[in-house]
């Protein structure tokens, strides 16, 4: 059996990498005819589980402890112990967060077990299973095949897999209880309140959309207009530095070296030429479409769309078909 | 009697003098040893243009430079005079009726004059005119040191006047050779003290502006971090520092309202020296804030008239914090882009492969090509720079020059060694060199300042040397015979960057192209081998402040670029490029840029 440990953000919410995982795990599963179990650690997961039932997996197992809110590495490691030993799965797979980065090392650890980290994919290397991953920053690609005895842990770099990819059961999941012990005088750390030290009052970096304007928009009064199509499309509006330094947006708005760096997965660039200090600041973003006059500007080298032509007569447009 | 008391006085005034002259001394040699004689030609001859002719002091304030120089000129000829009196009052030989005495004191008449009439000047100035370089308070000891220079002029002159063996006579030797004693006490513990330093540093002075020597990671060499980590030649700088405040007038971070000041930093160093405390780190002598304002221009330095580098005490504590994980945040992004990717803007390679492919360059082998391109970080991904990259291509290829590039480059390490991460400099110029040395180019041509300092002067200390050309200089001397296809005059201002017009001298070559292919140029306040830097340099391209102190330097130079009156900016590099370009977008002016090569390249061909 494979066992899938979910991770639930602060807030309560699934953190979508789960999914990921989940979809390696359903490869794997396929590859050694085995099934999968999700285990969901926290204090109160109901929901969360309800959500990964969707999944076609054997089951879906809840850990809820008191000791498990807030996290602590050592009552993730003595709970998640605890239930491994419990289920006796082969492999335990978990998404590479950084909360996992925390725990899963000293579960490992402390149960003498190999443990994968950072890993891209799975091949089949004879008859035995190897899990690809990035050596050398990434200038190399290792295939690994664990040894050792069972359960093998493995973590899967973020975007391995796609989340569409998933794999959902005809009917729920069932969910079930697994209780465990944690000794809550153990536990060394005593965390504080999580709180976000946000570089900026606007932290545009973990915004999935953005409307981005630059000089193209040529008058404060049309800004308005890129702010139309942002709400159209529940994006941020972010700007080049010229937009900000005339003031015509906050400073904490602009995007770029000299400004914050985003990565949303569209990124909308109205009348932005795309010099390389702005590029550099949105590099990351997943889609990139760029509208602008001048067809040799330097932001279709890096567009995955882009449109040649006026952006006031094209932005309005957008604005109608996503409202219809 | 008299001569007892001539005997007495002189040594009470010498024993002053060298007690504080020994201190200073005794300072310099407790510091690690960086003095260097290499090229003494080059050293020979600028001891001969700055110190004997006085040009770099004349060349930036030519009116009080030259009233300074009347001073420095008769100090000069004083000292025969001086000595033949000093020989005479302690009673050893009595030269003062010779023949050639009287002569010698009739030729030196002028002199006095000179002297009299510079150091009124020159107190003028200091006491009432007070301008900004001197500092606000007014120093009361200079003005001293002013008064007893006159007062010696005045009763050398007297001599002429006064009969030998009066009272009045006597009295006039006496006030001359005693004031020239007292003058001896006062100068080692003040700016006066240049008198007989700056020669000796003038001389040390590095003949490379900015010279960083490799940091020797075996040795456990991080930077400078403590003030007993100054280097010998940056303690003689200390005690130096005539205060002249020409590093201050020309520090574009001052010039933007930063709190660095160049001439602040050597006298924070003095005091540090001075006050003995040898673990005081010098984060704390100069602040963090200021020691990460350097664009790392060179201005100070190039303009200083007594020989006092600037950069390698800024750049060297620069190092020491970054050694220490001390480096500002906007720094680190940079670094990992650096580490991760071998470029600064952490792009992936694929984006220079393209570009090569696209710009249909051929990889370089020294049996085919003539010259290497070395693209750089720009050249290799800023789609902006790559335009005037294919412009100078099309003048490569209309004159027929054959050229490759290098299949792969990295950065050339030159903002992480002006950032002071040493480390990271030497693994990028180590793998540079490397790949440079299997491909064998004899010359190298390039559109960045930065490359041709780095490679050209920076891998030097590595054993590598090769020939690196800048843009504006190879293809001035390749166009030589070609003439612009329309006759049209266009209205331009040429901003000179700093490691082009400064640091390589190259101010000649790319106005000789300008005006070839038909530019009027405007010049603007600060060219040529002083420019204004564009505020790019020394990392600062990447500083992130929201809020700085001041405004930004790259507003100033627009500023000051938009005063010719020229709609049209020509550049040279593409870091000033970017900057002036972002200031300009910044103002909502309509003001053009044009890289130099792109200018070239539209006057070589007809437009379609």
């Amino acid at each position: 059996m494979i066992l899938v440990i979910a991770e639930i953000s602060s807030g309560g919410k699934l953190n979508r990498a789960t999914w990921e995982t989940i979809v390696g795990a359903q490869q794997l599963a396929a590859a050694l005819s085995t099934d999968i179990a999700v285990l969901v650690p926290g204090a109160s997961v109901g929901s969360v589980a309800a959500e990964l039932a969707a999944a076609q997996v054997k089951e879906v197992v809840t850990v809820e402890h008191a000791a498990l809110e807030p996290y602590t590495p050592d009552g993730f490691t003595a709970a998640l112990q605890d239930a491994i030993g419990q289920l006796a799965p082969s492999h335990v797979l978990l998404p590479h967060t950084y909360q996992t980065r925390d725990f899963a090392p000293k579960i490992a650890a402390r149960m003498d077990r190999a443990l994968l980290t950072d890993v891209t994919g799975i091949k089949a290397a004879g008859s035995e299973t190897a899990f690809i991953r990035p050596m050398f920053q990434g200038k190399l690609t290792a295939d690994v095949v664990p040894l050792g005895p069972a359960p093998h842990f493995v973590t899967f770099q973020i975007g391995a897999y796609r989340v569409d990819q998933v794999v959902k059961g005809p009917a729920p999941a069932p969910v079930r209880a697994l209780s465990v012990t944690v000794d809550a005088s153990a536990i060394r750390e005593k965390p504080e309140a999580p709180f976000q030290q946000a570089k900026q009052a606007v932290d545009l970096s973990q915004a999935e959309r953005i409307v981005s304007v630059g000089r193209g928009i040529k008058e404060q009064a049309n800004i308005a207009l890129a702010q139309r199509l942002a709400d159209a499309l529940h994006a941020e509006i972010a700007a080049s530095r010229p937009i900000c330094d005339a003031g015509w947006l906050p400073m904490e708005r602009q995007v770029g070296s000299s400004g914050q760096t985003v990565a949303p997965k569209l990124y909308l660039a109205l009348g932005i030429s795309g010099a390389i200090q702005h590029l550099v600041g949105m590099k990351g973003s997943s889609t990139v479409v760029a509208i602008n006059k001048d067809p040799d500007a330097p932001i279709f080298e890096i567009a995955d769309y882009g449109i040649v032509g006026d952006l006031f007569e094209i932005v309005p447009a957008i604005i109608e078909a996503v409202k219809s | 009697m008299a001569t007892l008391a001539f005997w007495v006085l002189l040594l009470a005034f010498m024993g002053a003098f060298a007690a504080q002259v020994a201190r200073r001394v005794q300072l310099i040699g407790a510091a690690p040893n960086t003095f260097s004689l290499d090229h003494l030609g080059v050293r020979t001859s600028r001891f001969v243009v700055d110190v004997l002719l006085q040009w770099r002091t004349i060349k930036e304030r030519p009116f009080t430079g030259l009233m300074h120089a009347f001073v420095f000129w008769g100090f000069i000829a004083f000292g025969g005079y001086t000595l033949t009196e000093f020989l005479y009052g302690l009673g050893i030989v009595d030269l003062t009726h010779a023949g050639w005495f009287h002569a010698y004191r009739l030729a030196l008449t002028p002199f006095a004059t000179a002297v009299l009439v510079g150091i009124i000047y020159l107190f003028i100035r200091r006491a009432f005119v007070r301008p900004v370089a001197l500092g606000t308070t007014v120093s009361v000891e200079s003005l001293v040191i002013a008064l007893f220079i006159a007062t010696l002029m005045i009763t050398f002159l007297l001599t002429f006047r006064l009969e030998e063996g009066t009272t009045a006579e006597r009295v006039n030797f006496w006030v001359h050779a005693v004031v020239i004693m007292a003058f001896m006490a006062l100068i080692p513990a003040s700016k006066h003290l240049h008198l007989v330093l700056s020669p000796i540093t003038v001389f040390l002075k590095s003949t490379e502006l900015g010279n960083l020597p490799n940091l020797d990671f075996e040795k456990e060499q991080v930077g400078l971090e403590t003030v007993k980590d100054l280097g010998s030649k940056s303690v003689l700088d200390a005690f130096t520092c005539v205060e002249c405040g020409r590093c201050q007038v020309n520090c574009p971070a001052w010039g933007a309202g930063k709190e660095l000041n160049p001439k602040t930093i050597i006298l924070q160093t003095r005091s540090a020296l001075l006050a003995g405390d040898r673990e005081k780190k010098l984060v704390d002598v100069y602040s963090a804030d200021v020691l990460w304002q350097c664009t790392t221009c060179g201005a100070c330095e190039n303009q200083c008239p007594v020989g006092i580098e600037h950069l390698p005490v800024l750049i060297g504590s620069r190092r020491g914090l970054t050694s220490n994980g001390e480096a500002p945040e906007y720094l680190g992004a940079m670094y990992n882009n650096l580490e991760r990717r071998s470029n600064i803007w952490g792009l992936g390679y694929d984006q220079r492969t393209k570009f090569v492919a696209s710009a249909e360059l051929e990889i370089f082998d020294p049996a085919k090509h003539d010259v290497m391109v070395w693209l750089g970080c720009a050249g290799s991904f800023d789609a902006d720079f790559q335009k005037s990259l294919k412009s100078m291509f099309a003048i490569l290829r209309t004159c027929g020059v054959k050229f490759g590039v290098l299949s792969k480059e990295k950065c050339t390490g030159d903002p992480a060694k002006r950032t002071g991460n040493e480390y990271m400099f030497q693994e990028l110029a180590n793998a540079n060199i490397a790949d440079l040395k299997a491909a064998g180019p004899k010359k190298i041509l390039t559109s960045c300042p930065h490359c041709v300092k780095t490679i050209g002067d920076d891998y030097k200390k590595f054993g590598y040397e090769v020939e690196i050309v800048h843009s504006s200089v190879y293809i001035e001397e390749l166009t030589r015979e070609k003439l612009a296809v329309d006759n049209s005059r266009d209205k331009v201002t040429f901003h000179d960057p700093c490691y082009l017009g400064r640091y390589a001298g190259k101010v000649d070559e790319p106005r000789a192209l300008l005006e070839r292919f038909g530019a009027d140029i405007s010049e603007v306040e600060r060219n040529r081998d002083n420019p204004y830097c564009c505020g790019a340099g020394g990392g600062l391209l990447f500083n992130d402040q929201e809020e700085e102190p001041g405004t930004r330097i790259s507003d100033v130079r627009f500023k000051q670029l938009q005063a010719t009156g020229a709609n049209t900016v020509v550049t040279a590099c593409p870091f000033c490029s970017i900057m002036l370009k972002g200031a300009g977008a910044s103002a909502q002016s309509d003001t053009q840029f044009v890289d130099l090569m792109t200018y070239v390249n539209g006057k070589l061909q007809p437009r379609a």
